[in-house]
């Protein structure tokens, strides 16, 4: 009647899978080991958790679970993944800026506007031939809410929302690694910028507007990601994994 | 004993090397940590249909398809080329690991019988 039993089954879950169900967070870094263990908690939990109110956030079973099953697969056993998810959504508290007013005409009384930053991924991960990938996802929301009243003196208000989402992809290379111009460029979608020194970063930025669908959000990751690794020959990676 | 032949990594692709255990259907030598229930090596294994990706193996499913569509976004025909070499490769047990198999030295692409010696620099 009051859940207990399905609150006993979540206090088994791995702590990080415990975390984004009560806070809907997650701020952790592990071996694919242990994400192996997350994942496996994660993968329980449609079956055992019946209550909506205690659901997982929909971003952790299309964006997040896919991005470190790939993660894991480039990094060494005794290498750690690190994961910064925010998955509250961008109307909670503190992601708002400052609102201001735009100017109207009848019958609109009043039109405000406001934006929400939403960093919600960020994801670093050290890769089995020593470079580093850093990811991060950031919803920009524009609100806009107006308020208009018509001839009889109905009031009515709506709010509009407006999502740009950007994503940017960060490797920074091991040393005396070997950069190479790819034959082709990137798609116009993708900004690049590389930074020589003593450790060569290669840098690539998508901005996306409208956001994409949250099925198809984890291929347009991939596709950012996929630029800084195009800089570096197959023949600099390490080869044999064992 | 023949070294696992199980392509690893996503975007940095390699050899497994441990040890064989067993031999695939597609022939692949697989070592333990491979090798599936029905002594499958992954790749056989995610053709079978993985498309859940709380499944281990989900993410060796998805690679060939990643790596299809992001060539197609970039346009670069040789980013998917790389890995396919890489995976068709493993058949060949005899290339000591060499990606792209022979095709280097004695001009395996060359066509009419072309060894590469005739060509006069102009």
């Amino acid at each position: 009647m009051f859940w207990r039993k399905t609150r006993a089954a979540i206090e088994r879950f791995h702590p990080v899978h415990q975390g984004l169900i009560w806070q809907r967070t997650a701020s952790v870094t592990l071996p694919p080991a242990e994400w192996n263990a997350v994942v496996a908690s994660l993968a329980q939990h449609e079956g055992t958790v019946k209550r909506r109110k205690w659901r997982l956030p929909d971003r952790t079973v299309t964006v997040l679970v896919p991005l470190i099953r790939v993660l894991c697969e480039d990094v060494a056993p005794d290498g750690v993944v690190g994961v910064t998810a925010d998955l509250r959504g961008p109307k909670v508290p503190g992601k708002a800026g400052p609102s201001r007013e735009l100017p109207v005409r009848r019958p609109i009384r009043k039109i405000t506007e406001w934006f929400a930053l939403d960093p919600w991924l960020a994801v670093r991960a050290v890769l089995r031939d020593g470079s580093v990938l850093e990811l991060t996802v950031t919803d920009r929301v524009r609100y806009r809410k107006v308020h208009k009243v018509n001839p009889r003196g109905k009031h009515k208000t709506k709010t509009k929302t407006k999502t740009v989402q950007r994503v940017t992809a960060r490797r920074t290379l091991p040393p005396g690694t070997d950069v190479r111009q790819p034959d082709t460029p990137p798609p116009p979608w993708i900004a690049v910028r590389v930074k020589s020194g003593k450790r060569t970063v290669i840098g690539s930025t998508m901005k996306l507007a409208p956001a994409p669908a949250e099925v198809d959000m984890v291929q347009w990751i991939l596709a950012v990601a996929t630029e800084p690794f195009r800089w570096t020959p197959p023949a600099t990676s390490v080869r044999r994994t064992a | 004993m023949n070294p696992c032949a199980v392509t690893t990594g996503f975007f940095l692709l390699g050899r497994c090397g441990r040890p064989s255990v067993t031999v695939c259907r597609c022939g692949r030598p697989v070592c333990a940590e491979h090798v599936d229930p029905q002594g499958l090596c992954p790749e056989c294994a995610a053709a079978q249909a993985y498309a859940d990706p709380f499944h281990p193996g989900w993410a060796r499913g998805y690679r060939r398809r990643y790596y299809e569509q992001s060539s197609g976004q970039y346009s670069d025909p040789l980013w998917y080329s790389q890995f396919d070499s890489y995976d068709r490769d493993q058949f060949d047990t005899d290339d000591g690991f060499d990606v792209g198999g022979d095709t280097g030295d004695d001009g395996g692409f060359d066509v009419g019988g072309d060894d590469g010696n005739d060509w006069v620099d102009s």
